[in-house]
């Protein structure tokens, strides 16, 4: 689950190592990925939601 | 050698044209309220920003270019990915984002505070001209254009404000914070003004928020920045700030006409001062679409000049300006003109441009009708 955390995030700026990216598709399990991405994207969302309720104060 | 003195030269010229660029007026106004000003440095900060960004950008890819060529003997490098390069140009963008954001934020949250205001002022867009009410102090009125037909068509010289001037600029009072309720009566207008920083629509059925403080007296000069139908460019802004106490002089003035406008409703009035008042509001309102002689553009703006319909059915003639026609450009006039107005406008459209009704509408009679409509 970290690796794939790990990956996501990666994802997020846009930057992955070619050998970590063969790595994660050798995975047979894409399901931990989508999680993984879900996860991500609504802490992101949330993060950013509060950035911007701290703003307004 | 030779090459860098050429790349200075190069450096020097655009250095020089920057200066000149910005006092043509190319560049946008710093304005005359603290919000103008802040945006203005935002606006020159970013803008360095991408400069500095485009030349090293530039800069790098024509060097690149140029210095590995392939008449030189270049041979590409074939390598696939290099991660920490990729991590810091990401990284680098993006806190460059970020440290322009915090200062957009904060100019933004300034701007959209429009809470506690010395002043309210709703501003009305109307096919084609703006309409001021001072909230709470019974005073509005609509700021035509005043630019002659005669500039427009050509036949006579161009003035300074040239399409930028009104009969009735909006007053406001210098070092004091100012709400502006902005709404439509009919299409989408934007009522800007450079120098205050200020361009915010007006949607019918809406009413935005925005709020100026002029640190300045002087005259300043906007336009319709929407595009509203014909008469689009000939509507403009014009905001006229003055010292308070100057204001406090006009806005009792501006009172006092409006109190004694509303008892001369009352009284008799004879055919040639309706006549006369009729002309002038008229010409303010009327004639852009229905032109000054009274010959329409038909189908979209009927003729009034020997329009028999208008001269056989004097009540329908009332109710259409005063309720417009619903469906066409027609405004109502319920809320925009006085009842002496009005009257007078009616009277003028029976009686001009060889129409011979003969009788006048008073402007009591306006009056009680629109008693009655409100109840």
């Amino acid at each position: 689950m970290w690796q794939a955390i790990k990956s996501v995030l990666a994802a997020f700026l846009g930057v992955q190592k070619d050998e970590r990216r063969r790595e994660d598709f050798r995975s047979e399990r894409p399901g931990t990925f989508i999680a993984a991405g879900l996860i991500v994207g609504v802490i992101f969302v949330l993060l950013v939601a509060f950035v911007a309720v701290m703003a307004a104060r | 050698m030779r090459r860098l003195l050429m790349w200075m030269a190069v450096g020097v010229t655009l250095a020089a044209l920057t200066p000149m660029v910005l006092a043509n007026g190319w560049n946008m106004p710093e304005g005359v309220t603290a919000v103008s000003r802040d945006i203005y440095s935002l606006h020159m900060i970013i803008f360095w920003i991408c400069v500095v960004i485009g030349v090293i950008v530039f800069g790098a890819m024509f060097y690149s270019l140029f210095r590995y060529r392939h008449s030189r003997g270049a041979k590409a490098a074939t390598f696939h990915e290099h991660t920490s390069v990729e991590v810091i140009w990401t990284a680098i963008p993006l806190l460059i984002l970020v440290a322009m954001a915090v200062p957009a934020t904060a100019t933004l949250k300034t701007m959209y505070d429009p809470s506690e205001a010395d002043l309210d002022v709703m501003v009305t867009g109307q096919q084609w001209r703006w309409r001021y009410d001072y909230l709470g102090e019974d005073v509005a009125f609509t700021s035509n254009l005043s630019t002659s037909r005669e500039q427009i068509s050509g036949t006579s010289e161009k003035g300074e404000n040239y399409l930028l001037e009104v009969d009735e600029p909006l007053v406001l009072p210098v070092g004091q914070k100012v709400r502006l309720l902005l709404t439509s009566d009919d299409v989408i207008h934007s009522w800007w003004v450079p120098e205050l920083a200020v361009k915010q629509d007006a949607v019918p059925g809406f009413v935005n928020e925005n709020w100026v403080r002029i640190d300045e007296p002087g005259i300043y000069r906007g336009q319709c920045a929407e595009l509203c139908g014909r008469n689009h460019g000939f509507m403009p802004v014009v905001v006229e700030a003055v010292e308070p106490e100057r204001f406090d002089e006009w806005m009792a003035q501006r009172k006092e006409a409006a109190q004694q406008e509303a008892m001369s409703a009352d009284r008799e009035w004879g055919l040639d001062e309706l006549m006369a008042r009729g002309e002038q509001t008229y010409g303010a309102v009327c004639a852009a679409c229905h032109q000054p002689d009274g010959s329409g553009s038909p189908p979209a703006f009927p003729a009034l000049a020997g329009n028999q319909t208008l001269l056989d059915e004097p009540d329908r003639h009332i109710s259409t300006v005063i309720d417009g026609v619903a469906g066409s450009a027609m405004p109502a006039f319920r809320n925009t003109l006085s009842p002496v107005e009005i009257a007078a406008v009616i009277t003028y459209e029976r009686n001009a441009w060889g129409n011979e009704a003969g009788d006048t509408v008073q402007p009591s009679e306006i009056a009680e009708r629109l008693a009655a409509q409100d109840e």
